[in-house]
């Protein structure tokens, strides 16, 4: 049980990203507010983009530009930092799009709640 | 200039739609322009693709291309073998008579003309990101391929102006950004125990060292087939799809049921195949959760689609039957199986959007959604509907059509693998698809007409249909070189050459 509690203590980054991503993924399944489900992909992204740069990380170590003068230096890995800029890029992306469509609801619907506008649909249906 | 076009042509048939993506909107008013140019990069790529399946298929060896000639592991890599050349025929080909189907008739399920242009740049983008997806060999690439495809398919769907559309298309953007992410955190797994995102390098890695960590390796199989499992509608993750694929406009309906759906599965099955591997799969059991998941969408997704009133939801809750038979060879891991699988694939990317384009012209026409309202409509727009039966005899897998081909190969696979039961689902699955389609058939032609003025729809559409019709048949009745190509891409999944 201690041996457990120390790795996740030593590892605590990881640690950090399983709690993060279970919050994020609660929050989009179970919320029924549109802004709170996008702000739970937010989350539930930085998470796995946590996991990325972790992996990368060495402790210790320092951005990996060549210097002269110190050829014992431990660099870290850059390749994950730049592929979770990608990653951000995305995000970034897919946020301003979601943001938008909720505009668009809230236009026709006046409400941001996914239970009122599934009701109010259901309404126009039976009518 | 001609031999460095050759030998780009496997970044060319990727960058090129993307490209032109962008270009329209410098012309966006002059939709005459945009459709005729659309067209054309359409034509362009189908080109592209031939020559290239026509290479790899006479000289059976992989083409491989190093972006700016960095080699691998440290540069991108794109490798078409059999399996790219597969899907990127299969893609070239079905977004021609998607497009064209597309001309003159948008611009009143867009909401006017101005928005037609937007439609254009996402549909080009979403073409550009399945070649990509098909010639990829890097497994960042993956990810970001998929986030475009995503990205424009839920634009597609938003792009019809309807608050549903707008909805739809935000259930969708979640819950495939949920998936996306899921695969990310795959992607990340495989990359923390091997460090490699090659495809290659990372499947020699992750095979020499997979018993260090069993269980990051069990995460990142989980986190695959989840995240893929989300994007590609595998039941019961299927619930964003009737709602999308039913609100898009009926061109987007098409190329999202047809192609988008079978990009994803086929990224799945590259990860499956070509990272993990066949004897790390066996090892793990995902064969066997492939089969039963398959089984599953097969019958719940049929009997889905036949509660369905709607002609287009109907035709959605089909696309979670079918994407049930592509799971289910995927994990019957032998050559028949996964021909069958890659085959079906083909196929139902055909039928599929002959079945949306025929609807949605029937849908234009008459203002009618629902099917028992479609009495007589057979005779009254007789091209349309033959269209219509005749991908509801190929989904259906009756023998000359080339559903057939694909269902006959994934039983010769399950029975190979020794399990009955593949098979009676499979059988039991095309009884309950003749159920849910052949009533509409039925309806239409064997009903007493009404007297109203329904017509076929214009030349450019007809022409569309008749393609696509025409491959259904021609695929049934010689599948020849494809059936080869689909087989060598099936050995070539199992490395078994």
């Amino acid at each position: 049980m201690s041996i457990l509690l120390e790795k996740l203590i030593i590892n605590y980054p990881y640690s950090i990203a399983v709690v993060l991503f279970i919050i994020g993924a609660l929050t989009v399944l179970t919320r029924s507010s549109l802004f709170k489900k996008l702000l739970g992909i937010n989350i539930m992204e930085t998470a796995v983009f946590l996991i990325f740069i972790a992996a990368g990380n060495i402790r210790g170590g320092t951005e990996p530009i060549l210097s002269e003068g110190n050829p014992g230096t431990v660099y870290i890995n850059p390749l994950p930092s730049a592929l979770m800029l990608t990653g951000i890029v995305v995000s970034v992306s897919v946020t301003a799009f979601a943001l938008a469509l909720i505009i668009r609801l809230h236009r026709t619907y006046g409400t941001t709640d996914a239970n009122c506008i599934a009701q109010m649909r259901k309404e126009v249906i039976d009518r | 200039m001609i031999s460095s076009i050759t030998t780009n042509l496997p970044v060319f048939v990727v960058i090129a739609p993307l490209f032109v993506a962008f270009i329209l909107t410098t012309f966006a008013r002059r939709i005459r322009l945009v459709e005729g140019f659309v067209i054309f990069i359409e034509v362009l790529g189908l080109t592209g693709a031939g020559i290239l399946a026509v290479n790899v298929f006479i000289k059976n060896i992989p083409i491989i291309y190093q972006m700016g000639g960095w080699s691998a592991p440290w540069g991108i890599e794109l490798k078409i073998g059999n399996l790219s050349a597969f899907f990127l025929l299969v893609v070239a080909f079905v977004s021609v008579p998607v497009s064209l189907f597309a001309v003159n008739n948008l611009s009143d399920e867009v909401g006017g003309k101005e928005r037609v242009t937007r439609f254009y740049v996402l549909y080009l983008l979403l073409g550009g990101a399945m070649a990509g997806m098909a010639v990829t060999n890097d497994l960042f690439n993956v990810f970001v391929l998929v986030e475009v495809a995503t990205l424009s398919c839920c634009g597609l769907v938003s792009s019809r102006n309807r608050p549903q559309a707008a909805e739809a298309a935000f259930t969708y953007l979640i819950m495939a950004t949920l998936g996306s992410t899921l695969v990310l955190g795959g992607i990340g797994f495989i990359y923390i125990i091997t460090g490699h995102l090659n495809m290659g390098f990372a499947y020699e890695e992750l095979n020499r060292i997979w018993q260090n960590s069993p269980h990051v390796v069990w995460m990142a199989f989980s986190f695959m087939l989840v995240g893929f499992g989300v994007k590609s509608a595998l039941f019961p993750l299927h619930i964003w799809l009737p709602d999308a694929h039913s609100a898009a406009p009926s061109p987007a309906s098409a190329i999202l049921s047809g192609v988008a759906v079978k990009g994803y599965l086929i990224c799945l099955l590259k990860i499956l195949y070509r990272v993990f591997g066949h004897t790390l799969m066996q090892e793990f059991a995902v064969h066997r959760i492939l089969v039963l998941a398959g089984t599953v969408a097969i019958i719940a997704g049929s009997i889905l689609a036949l509660t369905q009133v709607e002609l287009k939801r109907r035709l959605a809750f089909s696309t979670v039957a079918q994407v049930g038979y592509i799971i289910l060879g995927m994990g019957l891991v032998n050559i028949k199986g996964l021909t069958g699988t890659l085959f079906y694939l083909a196929s139902h990317a055909v039928i599929k959007s002959t079945l949306f384009l025929a609807a949605g012209a029937i849908i234009a026409a008459t203002g009618k959604k629902n099917i028992n309202e479609l009495a007589g409509i057979g005779r009254k727009m007789p091209i349309t509907m033959a269209a219509f039966t005749i991908g509801s005899l190929g989904l259906t897998g009756i023998p000359l059509f080339s559903g057939f081909i694909g269902k006959w190969n994934l039983i010769l696979g399950s029975l190979e693998s020794g399990n009955i039961i593949p098979i009676a689902v499979i059988i039991v699955g095309s009884v309950l698809c003749a159920a849910y389609l052949f009533p509409i058939v039925r309806v239409a032609y064997f009903e007493p007409a009404p007297e109203e003025d329904w017509k076929d729809p214009g030349f450019t559409q007809k022409i569309a249909l008749i393609m696509l019709a025409s491959a259904v048949v021609i695929l049934g009745i010689i599948p020849g070189p494809f059936l080869e190509l689909a087989e060598r891409a099936a050995a070539e999944l199992l490395m078994l050459r």
